[in-house]
């Protein structure tokens, strides 16, 4: 561990600290021997890819796990805590990514909520000033009588905040908060997290994502496979250094852009509009072209018609007018399956469940989208799931496994293992939602790894995403998706994460510049690789 | 940090191995009889001497075993019929129902035409009749789902009493095409015509019937397991949104699911018409085959293939109650048989939870040793990457 005696109170013990920390689950040693020590005063990231352990430290953090080795400390005196009430009582408070709230209550009748310092009678205006004096201490907006399900998600995580403060909690812990958010929600978001500290309390910043981390926290822990490999001041360390001790290798997250000018129109979206039901899922006037061998990004906050775009093109939706094309053939509302026959592949944001069946087997889950003959070819399928488990490096205990046993990457794998790995060569046009989402780096850059190889093949890449990040990292060009609409078109060479953001929060200015650019975007061709 | 208690867990098994699959549902009947042995005992029998008379009547002896053959032969094609539609989360619990229609669309067509016909050509007849009024009762439910998203529990099962109401009509109620004109002072239903009878094999009271199950339990296992129709099937019981993903049609999927899990409780009865009884015999019929045929599909894990020796167990659990009654000397009450199968579903339903998962005592040694293990395989340079589960 390096050297952290430039620590704002070095001297105090750490308002929170773990000691040798031992969490074993059946087959996994989740935590093996922690040290942790979170200090007044210090954002203290919590870095690490998936089943490094960061949920499960933080679970016995705030009370829900019991070590089976080692001892939690608060300000230098052992503690057990038994559930995590226990921990909340004495200060401990976990803001989770997803949300515990009733959706039907306000905000106040939420906060108040489980609270047992409150009479059986409670006065709902003596909640409401002291959540309204929080608020506005630590500039987190919400307004006090709101119905929670009216909330959209950043003000309900700012809920979330507020719940935990005003329960006394001087240590927070908050759990990949910013994934749900836009850059300047979480900008926000880091300025609270900040005003925290400066009061004195300890916040745990959990995340994988480095420029966030390296942007916010004070120190940052990297854990791998259940231990601590990294601890260090942020300002000693770069996202280089990280990575490689989050993954345990150097990996390659940069920036990649098509390599040669796009060809021909591929997937084309004329006027594509679908009208609301009960007032969600709308679409108005999708006029788009992905062109062979570009990947073009739609970027926008959840719930404003990406889901309702991918489903539209795959089929799985009828357009209310509008055409979707692929190879200047019309796929507007045919079956999914004759989609798929025009060149269409699709790899929907939700895995489990939509593309993927969990029960079924990695084998039966690689033919969920292929045509089958009446007797299924059983030994040939079980053929093909193995030699896409060896290429794939998916991590399984065979064909014959249950996707639903295995981890999200490893899912992810074999659903992309079908859609994308087109070596009938029928496959001309992508759609895919979310393809790293829950991932872990090194899930990420393979993922990334394959979306770039089938553009480079020619394949026309459509890339919906709500993580800004994810699409500026693979795009050619942006789209920005707002209540149903495209609000703004960019190359991705000159997209500005402010001004995507801002039009991600409907603030942007209509949208006027051409769909498709005029000229070669000859400064894309020789982008970072 | 606590006592052993606190170190007993629970582990998730990730695919349960065939022995305890198996071990399960037999652990469930033994239970079973130890619990219903302290029943037994409470009223002054004795445990043994009682089970030991079961096994006699059901099982080692030839008449017992022939019966309980009989027996089994419906509460196999009522269990299919609720294995398949169960196994995809399409709640058949009409199978009662079903049962009935599809005796009375036998009886009525062999009465018809049953005359005219000879050989396979009248078996047949009552078959497809059978079938084809067991699909016709969940017919309703079935499209109503399918259309219109109703519960198909509530629907199958009120039209049970339709179906057990219109039976009783039928013999009962009025002098109808399916009553035995002759049988003046008790009324009961007409012979149908010996060419419609189910043949038996040799000399005993097994019928055609019992190949019939069989036959239809392994034709569904290979359907379910080897084919394009089984594979849709199963995504659609598993994941809806993946078979709309996938283009399977839904509507298709629930509707012949429910249709042929309704053809085979028709069957149920078209074979204890033309096999067992003879004519339409609601007494005979209304002994709950439908709702036990659930019983057998749970116990059976919704596979076909295991439906069958569980038909058999059951239906010699079920043949002996009756059988006990006329024990002499001994008043054992007919209701042990179905204690006896209630008991074994709670305890298979329990059994559950040790498929699902194992139960494991941990020495805190292990911990430690495990924690080193691991802190020395990350202190390696490349350390091979653990399983990926975040608990």
């Amino acid at each position: 561990m390096s050297d952290m005696s430039d620590t704002p109170d070095a001297t105090a013990p750490p308002a929170l600290e773990a000691v040798g920390v031992t969490k074993v689950f059946p087959g996994v040693i989740a935590n093996a021997g922690v040290d942790l020590a979170l200090r007044r005063g210090e954002v203290h990231a919590l870095l690490g890819e998936n089943g490094a352990g960061k949920s499960t430290l933080a679970s016995i953090l705030t009370g829900l796990y019991r070590p089976d080795a080692g001892e939690l400390r608060m300000d230098g005196a052992p503690v057990t805590l038994k559930t995590p009430r226990d921990g909340l009582d004495r200060g401990i408070g976990m803001v989770h990514q997803h949300f515990r709230l009733v959706e039907r209550f306000t905000v106040t009748e939420n906060i108040a909520l489980g609270d047992k310092r409150l009479p059986w009678r409670w006065s709902a205006a003596k909640v409401r000033t002291e959540v309204q004096q929080l608020a506005g201490r630590y500039r987190l907006p919400i307004d006090p009588d709101a119905i929670v399900g009216e909330l959209s998600v950043g003000e309900r995580q700012r809920v979330e905040i507020v719940k935990v403060l005003y329960r006394g909690a001087e240590v927070l812990l908050l759990d990949e908060p910013t994934a749900v958010l836009t850059p300047q929600e979480a900008d926000a978001l880091f300025v609270t997290m900040r005003a925290l500290a400066d009061d004195g309390r300890a916040v745990v910043f959990i995340s994988h994502k480095l420029r966030e981390v390296m942007a916010v926290s004070d120190v940052v822990t990297v854990m791998r496979d259940g231990a601590v490999v990294d601890a260090v001041r942020t300002t000693d360390t770069d996202p280089e250094a990280l990575a490689r001790a989050m993954v345990g290798r150097s990996v390659d997250l940069s920036t990649r852009w098509a390599r040669a000018a796009p060809g021909e129109p591929v997937l084309k979206l004329a006027g594509l509009r679908l009208d609301a039901v009960d007032g969600r899922g709308r679409l108005e006037d999708i006029d788009l072209e992905v062109r062979a061998g570009e990947i073009v990004g739609v970027a926008g906050v959840a719930g404003n018609g990406q889901r309702e775009l991918a489903e539209t093109i795959a089929g799985l939706r009828r357009p209310d007018a509008g055409t979707v094309q692929v190879l200047h053939r019309d796929i507007t509302g045919v079956r999914p399956s004759q989609a798929r026959v025009a060149g269409l592949a699709y790899v929907p944001e939700d895995r489990l469940g939509t593309g993927l069946a969990p029960s079924l087997s990695v084998t039966e889950n690689l033919q969920l989208t292929r045509s089958l003959p009446f007797l299924i070819d059983r030994r040939g399928g079980l053929a093909h799931a193995t030699e896409v488990i060896e290429r794939f490096d998916v991590r399984t205990t065979g064909p014959s496994a249950a996707v639903g046993t295995m981890s999200g990457g490893n899912a992810q794998k074999v659903l992309l293992a079908r859609e994308l790995d087109v070596r009938d060569g029928l496959t001309r046009a992508i759609v895919v939602a979310a393809p790293t989402r829950g991932l872990d780096v090194g899930a990420t850059e393979f993922v990334r790894d394959l979306l770039d190889a089938r553009r480079a093949e020619g394949c026309a890449i459509l890339l919906i995403s709500e993580d800004l990040d994810e699409v500026r990292a693979l795009s050619d060009r942006i789209v920005v998706l707002s209540e149903g609409r495209i609000v703004l078109r960019r190359d991705a060479a000159d997209a500005e994460v402010t001004e995507l953001g801002l039009a991600m929060a409907g603030q942007a200015a209509p949208d006027d510049s051409p769909d498709e650019p005029s000229d070669e975007p000859s400064d894309n061709l020789g982008g970072p690789r | 940090m606590t006592g052993w208690l606190g170190r007993l867990r629970l582990e998730k098994r990730n695919a349960p191995g065939t022995g305890v699959l198996l071990l399960v549902p037999l652990v469930s009947v033994v239970a079973a009889l130890l619990f219903g042995a302290v029943f037994l005992s409470l009223i002054g029998l004795a445990p043994v001497a009682v089970y030991r008379e079961m096994l006699r009547v059901s099982y080692t002896t030839g008449y017992g075993v022939a019966d309980t053959l009989v027996s089994a032969t419906p509460l196999i094609l009522t269990g299919l019929a609720a294995a398949i539609a169960f196994r995809f989360k399409l709640y058949n619990i009409g199978g009662e129902g079903q049962l009935y229609v599809g005796a009375i669309a036998a009886s009525g067509a062999a009465l018809a035409f049953g005359d005219r016909l000879t050989g396979p050509a009248a078996i047949l007849l009552v078959i497809v009749a059978g079938a084809l009024g067991g699909a016709v009762w969940i017919a309703v439910p079935a499209l109503a789902k399918a259309w219109l998203g109703t519960s198909e529990i509530i629907t199958s099962l009120l039209l049970n009493y339709v179906a057990l109401f219109l039976m009783q009509y039928l013999i009962f109620g009025a002098r109808t095409f399916w009553r035995d004109p002759e049988s003046a002072t008790f009324p009961q239903g007409a012979r149908i015509p010996d060419a419609t009878r189910l043949p038996t094999l040799g000399t005993t009271r097994v019928n055609l019937g019992l190949i019939v199950a069989v036959l239809a339990a392994v034709v569904l296992y290979l359907l379910l397991t080897r084919t394009r129709i089984g594979y849709r099937w199963r995504v659609f019981g598993d994941a809806p949104a993946a078979a709309r993903y996938a283009g399977i049609p839904s509507r298709q999927v629930i509707v012949v699911v429910l249709l042929l899990s309704g053809a085979l409780a028709g069957l149920a009865g078209a074979t204890e018409v033309a096999g067992r009884a003879g004519r339409l015999d609601p007494t005979g019929l209304a002994l709950n085959i439908g709702y036990n045929g659930i019983i057998v599909a749970a116990l059976a894990r919704y596979n076909p293939l295991a439906v069958i020796p569980v038909g058999l167990l059951l239906g010699g659990v079920l043949n002996a109650g009756p059988a006990l009654q006329t024990l002499p000397g001994a008043r054992v009450p007919v209701a042990i048989s179905t204690m006896l199968t209630g008991a074994i579903l709670l305890f298979a339903l329990a059994g559950e939870l040790f498929v699902r998962y194992r139960i494991r005592m941990r020495d805190p040694a292990d911990v430690e040793q495990l924690a080193e293990q691991a802190t020395t395989a990350v202190a390696s340079p490349r350390a091979a990457t653990g399983p990926e589960a975040e608990a």
